[in-house]
């Protein structure tokens, strides 16, 4: 009852002294909203190992399989290690996601793509995308938009480009070039263009040097059309035969690079195509950005842990004035007036966290939550995970409150948990910025428990379960924190006189 | 039996030890029901120190203080209903008001609703903050206004015992006697007092027993009247520059008399003759008397005579 009294004072003094009231709420909110608006789309997010490409693909017509080119060529790239394809919706989002430096490059396949391949020929006939140093783009009706600030990057978009077409041209020209073997007409051709020497012994049947390959398998056929066609489709099979025989390794009719080079797809089937998805946030407050589900997690954990600093500073503050003598002359025991000082903490930190969640939903667009979740799921996320926050940021108050003597050794205590933890929990610079074993050390911190567990409840674009296996497992360390510091501040009180005893 | 009765607060050789330092040696003080006791000493006496421990806000070396046959301890939390405590310096909260002060501090001696509320309203009335003043930020107060809250804060829960600890520092005359009149008449309703400063006028026009407190001991504990009678009372004159011949009967009649520096002027301070004694011897000795005044024994004197040293250095 008495406790209450006290806490009841200092939750009046806290709100009217509005400095603190703004460090406490306004402060955070506006980190989190500067730092949201001015950090970029990747911030917090894993730095891949993966090369991105992003496609617009808007062929219409059809390939090999009935299946357009675009999609081989898509395929193509998705099955290549180290690279994960976008898809881009459409072409005003492509232009815009390059000129505003988000994309490097994006290739697009234009409508004709399909048609263009199918018309690629070794014939003069056909189309001849090559060149010296690679495929003609126009050629295939494919385009790439670059942004001219990141030439690097669109070089290796362009080449990955490059390759891919190749892989997808080569062995459809290939294989249509060595069906044209068996081809009469090409043997015809064939016969007219190779001409054979005659031995001496066989001049007197044939009088001359050199008889073309055609006439000889017409002598052959004894001027039988039907025979000698069947002779010309011979030769022909016995060259593929002989072709096939000679580049054991390759299946010259295969048409695709797989089939073309007989390799086995041993690259693990990661799945790496995804389409675009913005990640940025919309309007002037980039609502429903990615970076939110990181930034808000972290400052609401950091600024929730600074009330050690303020709710030390109220106490040290009362001891040096002379009211804490008071306090303690009033038939109120010792550890009530701490209980005292404890609930406002309590409470403070609890109606921070939800002034910045909530605010983070309404005004950023925040995610919390799964669509998953059942009533005690979210009981555990908003209720359990911050009260088990919040005792243990009260614990660590009182605790540095009732050592520190003075402001100023307020000041080199409490930077320990505020700052440094916050910087080890990962509160700062999120994990995925730091090395590896950054985040072993982070869990030696209510902050990197408590992080970890708040990240949870607000997943990434990629999480669609939540671990509460692990919040459980947060909230019960934090909870045992906070009771290894109570006991602290139990045991150091039978030590501690206060006033001018 | 009677003389038991009488005494509220009986202190038995209390002595405290700030490490190697004797803030406080061997003090024994018996005070009585509804006096108001002053407690006077220099900077550094020991004044704070005793009225803590008096307070029950820490504990002695050695010794014991016994508040109606209840040993006085820091974890007696049924005592501390009947103490009042107004500390040295300024202790409530800047940043509530007055009333809110007042209100806080009852609540958590227990008190509430009306009871409370028309209590507050009698201090801030013996305190002299009117309604205004009741419901300002208390940080915007003077400091005689700050000192009078201080004092409102250890009267809401009707101790038995005020202690007051130099309550006038730092104030104006009007402040001053703002808390006189307050400690008036809260006296007048019963409560004992004690008193500590080291204004010895304080001491002298506020209380009917006086302990005299250097270097952490009682060097004196009495009534105004017998400390003061500790002293005398000197008569300085001078006489006319034609009776200066007769300065020879004047030492014959008045041994203890000193001539001072200044030609023609003496001083006396003597038990056996009276003022009117001296007088009269002049006018006898037909001597022009051209200046007389009396210096009055106060406690600055016993002090002095006590120590060899002033109250204020
Ligand atoms: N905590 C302490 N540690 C060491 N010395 C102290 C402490 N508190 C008081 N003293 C010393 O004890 C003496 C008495 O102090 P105090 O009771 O405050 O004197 P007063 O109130 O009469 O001015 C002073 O010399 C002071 O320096
Ligand atoms: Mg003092």
């Amino acid at each position: 009852m008495q406790s209450f009294i006290i806490a009841k004072k200092e939750l009046t003094l806290l709100i009217r002294d509005k400095l603190t009231a703004t460090v406490l709420f306004v402060l955070p909110f506006a980190m989190i909203l500067i730092l949201g608006l001015l950090l970029g789309e990747g911030f917090g997010q894993k730095t891949d190992d993966l090369m991105r490409i992003s496609v617009l693909n808007l062929d219409k017509g059809f390939g090999l399989n009935n299946k357009p080119w675009a999609q081989h060529a898509i395929e193509d790239m998705v099955s290549t290690p180290n690279i994960k394809v976008e898809i881009i919706q459409n072409k005003e989002l492509a232009e815009q996601l390059v000129k505003t430096g988000k994309r490097a490059a994006v290739i697009i396949f234009n409508p004709d793509f399909s048609d263009r391949v199918n018309e690629c020929s070794f014939l003069s006939t056909g189309v001849n995308p090559f060149h010296r140093d690679g495929i003609y783009l126009e050629k295939l009706q494919v385009s790439i938009v670059k942004d001219n600030k990141q030439p690097a990057t669109s070089a290796i978009i362009e080449s990955v480009c490059q390759i891919a077409l190749l892989r997808i041209v080569m062995p459809w020209m290939i294989g249509k070039a060595f069906e044209k073997l068996g081809d009469p007409e090409f043997i015809e051709l064939l016969g007219k263009e190779v001409s054979l020497p005659i031995p001496p012994s066989l001049r007197l049947l044939i009088p001359k040097d050199k008889i073309p390959l055609g006439e000889l398998l017409e002598l052959a056929s004894g001027k039988d059309v039907v025979l000698a066609k069947n002779y010309r489709e011979k030769v022909g099979a016995g060259i593929q035969t002989a072709l096939t025989g000679q580049f054991k390794n390759y299946n010259l009719t295969g048409k695709s690079w797989a089939s073309l080079t007989r390799s086995v797809n041993n690259s693990e089937t990661v799945n790496t195509l995804t389409t675009f998805k913005n990640e940025d946030g919309t309007g002037i407050l980039k609502r429903g950005a990615i970076r939110y589900q990181i930034l808000v997690p972290s400052f609401t954990v950091m600024f929730t842990f600074s009330l050690i600093l303020i709710s030390g500073w109220i106490f040290v503050a009362e001891k040096r004035q002379g009211t804490f003598n008071r306090l303690l002359s009033t038939p109120v025991s010792t550890p009530n007036i701490l209980l005292g000082k404890f609930l406002p903490t309590i409470i403070i930190s609890l109606f921070q966290i939800f002034f910045l969640l909530g605010l983070g939903k309404v005004l950023l667009g925040l995610k919390i939550g799964l669509p998953s979740w059942t009533l005690s799921d979210w009981m555990i996320a908003l209720i359990i995970l911050p009260l088990a926050t919040s005792f243990c940021v009260a614990s660590f108050s009182l605790l540095i409150g009732l050592l520190s003597k003075n402001e100023t050794q307020l000041a080199l205590f409490s930077s320990v948990p505020v700052c440094l933890f916050a910087l080890i929990g990962g509160c700062i610079f999120p994990w995925e910025m730091m090395p590896d074993n950054a985040k072993t050390l982070a869990f030696l911190t209510p902050q990197g428990w408590a992080l970890e567990a708040f990240r949870e409840i607000m997943p990434s674009s990629f999480d669609t379960t939540t671990d509460f296996q692990l919040i459980w497992k947060s909230t019960l360390v934090l909870t045992s924190m906070g009771f290894i510091l109570i006991s602290i501040t139990w045991i150091t009180l039978g030590r501690i006189r206060f006033g001018n005893s | 039996m009677t003389q038991t009765h009488s005494v509220i607060l009986k202190i038995e050789n209390i002595t405290k030890l700030h490490g190697q330092f004797k803030a406080l040696n061997t003090i024994s003080l018996e005070i009585n029901r509804a006096e108001i006791f002053g407690l006077l000493g220099p900077n550094g006496a020991g004044k704070s120190t005793l009225l803590s421990i008096l307070a029950g806000a820490s504990k002695p070396s050695s010794g014991f203080a016994w508040l109606d046959g209840m040993e006085i301890q820091p974890n007696n939390l049924k005592l501390r209903a009947r103490i009042g405590l107004v500390p040295q310096d300024f202790a409530f909260y800047e940043d509530l008001t007055a009333k809110e002060n007042l209100l806080f501090f009852g609540q958590l001696f227990g008190m509430q609703g009306q009871v409370l509320t028309n209590k507050v309203n009698e201090i801030l009335e013996i305190i002299g903050l009117d309604d205004e003043k009741a419901h300002q930020y208390s940080k915007y107060f003077s400091g005689g206004m700050k000192r009078r809250l201080n004092l409102g804060i250890a009267l809401v829960h009707s101790p038995d015992i005020l202690m007051l600890d130099e309550p006038t520092v730092g104030v104006d005359p009007q402040s001053r006697n703002r808390i006189f009149e307050a400690i008036k008449i809260i006296n007048a309703m019963g409560t004992t007092v004690i008193y500590t400063t080291h204004y010895m006028e304080e001491a002298e026009s506020l209380c009917n027993r006086i302990a005299i407190l250097n270097h952490g001991e009682i060097i004196a504990c009495d009534t105004l009247q017998n400390l003061l009678s500790l002293t005398q009372t000197t008569i300085n004159f001078s006489i006319h520059e034609n009776d200066q011949t007769k300065s020879g009967i004047l030492q014959n009649k008045l041994p203890e008399l000193k001539s001072e520096p200044l030609q023609g002027s003496y001083s006396l301070t003597s038990h056996k003759n009276s003022t009117p004694d001296i007088i009269n011897l002049l006018v006898n000795e037909k001597i022009q008397i051209i200046n007389l005044h009396l210096d009055s024994p106060n406690l600055e004197k016993v002090f002095l005579s006590l120590t060899g040293r002033h109250l204020r250095d």
